[in-house]
């Protein structure tokens, strides 16, 4: 994952964390141990005894890693977004002045219309590419697992270079590599980043090129657990391809969905590096994102405080985000 | 209940976090370096510059350290303005830095720089007094000593111009002309349409479209803001100059179409290798690129012109270095002298005669003959448009944001060619005026 900025950019990764790692605290509590058999401590208890140290013992050097690296600089990050940042004549408490201005910035209002369409249009077409590719690739066989490792290669590329490459594949005259392919079919020369209506979908066809392998690997993570048995009985009572597929595995991922639509989800809203190396957020901003107006506002404008408002405001955006999906996961859970 | 309980467990080690944070927030930032605060050890000095660049800093200081005994902590820095924002909020600044002098006001808001007395400097008179120009503040006090200067010009293919049968431009006309030949007639014969006339740089990036449209803004008798005396500054970039102007150079787009295609998303580094290997034929850029365009398409293929006239003369770009002296340093005694040396005839022209990349384009030391020390006749040129027809951008206010806004207005006219010139400069100036209000200079 890419980080390209620095305490503002780190509030925003940390909702991919929280969304990352199962919490051990649900999934434990469903599969309760048999009475007697550990002693549960009394609710609200706060008594600590040696053992219970232990665990945290364990977490400690992590733990540790992450609040410098991570909680500290976030807070410090939101603690900016209230002030009119100088570093060296000091900062200046301004409340929510800087909330003010991101939200009466029609720049920051455009870019909002292009991450919204980047996150869904990405999000949808990487986890619609990430699930025919696993059902294509899905097999124990060991010409799957070399296609499958080719396959997963984008998502291992630095973003940086994925976006060089392909910055050359979409040049747009007719010596370009894509046009050169559309002119044998007798099309283009397109435009593509070139344009500022053809920009933002280029650019998300990118997304979803590096996007959908990465999804490919967990839905074919979520297909081993698809029983086989089903498939057997459904092709027994005369079920037809989409039928088994439709009634069977798609049922059968219906958690890996919610996972992947999250994680999509949170990295579209998070995109930066694919615009910045593709367009920088050209033609015309047409392609201008929340991520690279805030890197603009922070670091050509120098407006900390005002960047810091920007990078606070995704935050919360992505932790809404989280928790809806969960909230809604856990709750068609408990329905049967 | 148990929802709620998990809730609270899950935000408490946020909660806890945002807490800690506040607290010490206070000792994040770490002191690192030798400038600010100590008295002793080396002198730290910064310059933004690549590896290259670098090679013929360090032989100054080095020459530096040799005549008066002061070591030099010598960091080349790329990515300048971030690492200075962060040594800024540390408090602890290096004690000399040599950058762009359109940096000035940016650095002088945000009270980055010393006052310089230039009695308190030997050596001072000899500077010309239009390099002094671009190193003084909104309140009249020069905070900055000049140290290199430059102004733009025009490469052209020379071999392109005798394939196409044509002379090197000398008007709008003529280099719409020659670009259009260029883009048309195959000058590089290879028997494809796969040649441009004009590079254009043209992406919103650090507001590199404005950087370029400038010169012919001023070449069309317009500006952007103009200075209105005492400090104050006003918008004028809606004017009917500029309208016919902008209106010109969106032409070069949307009907003759003579720019690189991708122009509107490349940064300069993104577009010279279009120069470099003969997809472009005229460039408007700074001498700082003889090293690179004399190896690639060559020095016998170039002809450099002063920038062709547009309806008001030929004025380019000026822009050139600083040196600055920063705040909180203790080393004033050593900060002087390093001044006195970077200005002196010595330092001048070990900088222009830098194997690599010449870092003194040209000498704002009248002491300094620029041709003599060159022997290149190309080089007059530059001279010649600096001393003459050149203009830098306002250096006292903090112009980074008027450049980032005039590039995206333009970079969106540019794109789209059913907008509307004027409406579009309109906007520009009420977004610009409103960001003078900000600074507290507007008029």
């Amino acid at each position: 994952m890419t980080q390209p900025l620095g305490h503002s950019g780190i509030s925003t990764a940390v909702s991919t964390t929280a969304a990352t790692e199962p919490r051990p605290g649900g999934r434990r509590r469903a599969a309760a141990p048999p009475a007697g058999v550990v002693k549960r401590r009394p609710r609200g208890g706060r008594r600590f005894t040696a053992s219970s140290w232990v665990p945290w013992l364990f977490v400690a050097p992590a733990l540790l890693l992450f609040v410098v690296f991570k909680y500290l600089p976030m807070a410090k990050g939101v603690e900016l977004s209230f002030y009119d940042v100088r570093p060296f004549l000091g900062n200046l408490w301004v409340g929510l002045a800087n909330y003010r201005s991101v939200f009466g910035d029609p720049q920051f209002q455009a870019a909002l219309g292009h991450t919204v369409v980047l996150a869904v249009g990405g999000t949808i077409g990487s986890v619609i590419v990430g699930f025919f590719l696993a059902l294509l690739l899905e097999g124990p066989a060991r010409s799957l697992w070399f296609m499958r490792s080719a396959v997963f290669l984008p998502v291992v590329t630095a973003t940086a270079v994925v976006g060089e490459i392909w910055r050359l594949l979409y040049y747009p005259t007719s010596a370009g590599f894509l046009n050169t392919v559309l002119g044998f079919l007798g099309i283009g020369p397109l435009h593509y980043l070139d344009h500022t209506s053809s920009a933002l979908w280029s650019v998300m066809a990118v997304a979803i090129w590096t996007g959908g392998p990465y999804n490919m690997v967990i839905v074919l993570a979520g297909l081993t657990q698809v029983d086989r048995g089903l498939y057997e009985a459904a092709a027994l009572d005369g079920a037809n391809t989409w039928q088994r597929l439709r009634h069977i595995t798609l049922p059968a991922l219906r958690p890996v969905v919610t996972i992947l639509l999250t994680l999509a989800a949170i990295r579209g809203f998070r995109t930066f590096t694919e615009v910045y190396v593709l367009t920088g957020g050209g033609p015309a901003g047409s392609t201008d994102v929340w991520m690279t107006r805030i890197y603009q506002l922070g670091f050509t404008r120098n407006e900390i405080g005002v960047a810091s408002a920007a990078a606070t405001l995704l935050f919360l955006v992505t932790v809404c985000l989280t928790v809806a999906m969960q909230w809604y996961q856990r709750r068609k859970e408990a329905r049967p | 209940m148990f929802r709620h309980s998990a809730t609270t467990r899950r935000l408490a080690p946020l909660a806890c976090a945002a807490l800690a944070g506040s607290l010490v927030a206070g000792c994040g930032a770490s002191t690192s370096g030798n400038g600010g605060g100590d008295a002793k050890g080396p002198l730290e000095v910064w310059t933004r510059s690549d590896t290259v660049d670098a090679k013929a800093y360090k032989r100054i200081f080095a020459a530096f350290t040799k005549k008066t005994g002061i070591k030099v902590d010598y960091k080349p820095v790329v990515d300048f303005d971030k690492l200075l924002q962060q040594r800024a909020a540390s408090k602890n600044l290096p004690d000399v830095t040599v950058n762009d002098m359109g940096s000035l006001g940016n650095y002088q808001s945000q009270g980055l720089l010393q006052p310089v007395d230039k009695k308190a400097i030997k050596g001072t008179s000899d500077i010309t007094g239009t390099a002094w120009s671009g190193a003084v503040g909104t309140d009249g006090k020069i905070y900055g000593i000049p140290f290199s200067r430059q102004a733009q010009g025009m490469f052209v293919r020379k071999d392109w111009l005798k394939k196409v049968g044509m002379k090197a431009p000398k008007t709008w006309a003529e280099l719409l002309d020659v670009a259009k030949a260029f883009t048309d007639k195959d000058p590089d014969g290879n028997g494809k349409n796969d040649t441009y006339g004009l590079l254009v740089p043209g992406s919103t990036n650090n507001g590199y479209l404005a950087w370029f449209a400038s010169n012919f803004i001023w070449q069309g008798g317009g500006d952007i803001v103009a200075s209105r005396g005492g400090g104050k500054y006003e918008a004028v970039a809606d004017s009917p100059a500029n309208v016919k102007t902008v209106t010109w150079l969106k032409g070069l787009y949307c009907s003759s179409k003579v720019t690189q295609p991708g122009s509107l998303t490349m940064t300069t580094g993104d577009s010279y290798p279009f120069f470099t290997q003969g997809k472009v034929g005229i460039s408007l850029t700074g001498p700082y690129e003889f090293p690179l365009f004399d190896k690639t398409p060559g020095k016998d293929k170039l002809e450099v012109i002063p920038a062709p006239k547009g309806p008001d003369g030929n004025t380019v770009l000026a822009e050139g270095e600083n040196v600055y002296l920063m705040a909180g340093s203790k080393k004033s005694e050593q900060q002087r002298k390093l001044a006195e040396f970077m200005i002196s005839p010595e330092a001048q022209k070990l900088g222009m005669t830098a194997p690599d990349a010449p870092v003194v384009r040209l000498s704002v030391n009248t002491k300094v003959d620029t041709g003599k020390v060159y022997n290149d006749p190309r080089w007059k040129i530059f001279s010649d448009a600096y001393a003459n027809d050149s203009k830098p951008f306002p250096s006292a206010i903090n112009y980074q944001p008027i450049r980032q806004d005039t590039a995206e207005s333009l970079n969106k006219l540019f794109a789209n060619c059913g907008s509307s010139v004027k409406s579009g400069l309109g906007e520009l100036n009420s977004t610009l005026q409103q960001e003078l209000k900000s600074q507290g200079v507007a008029k």
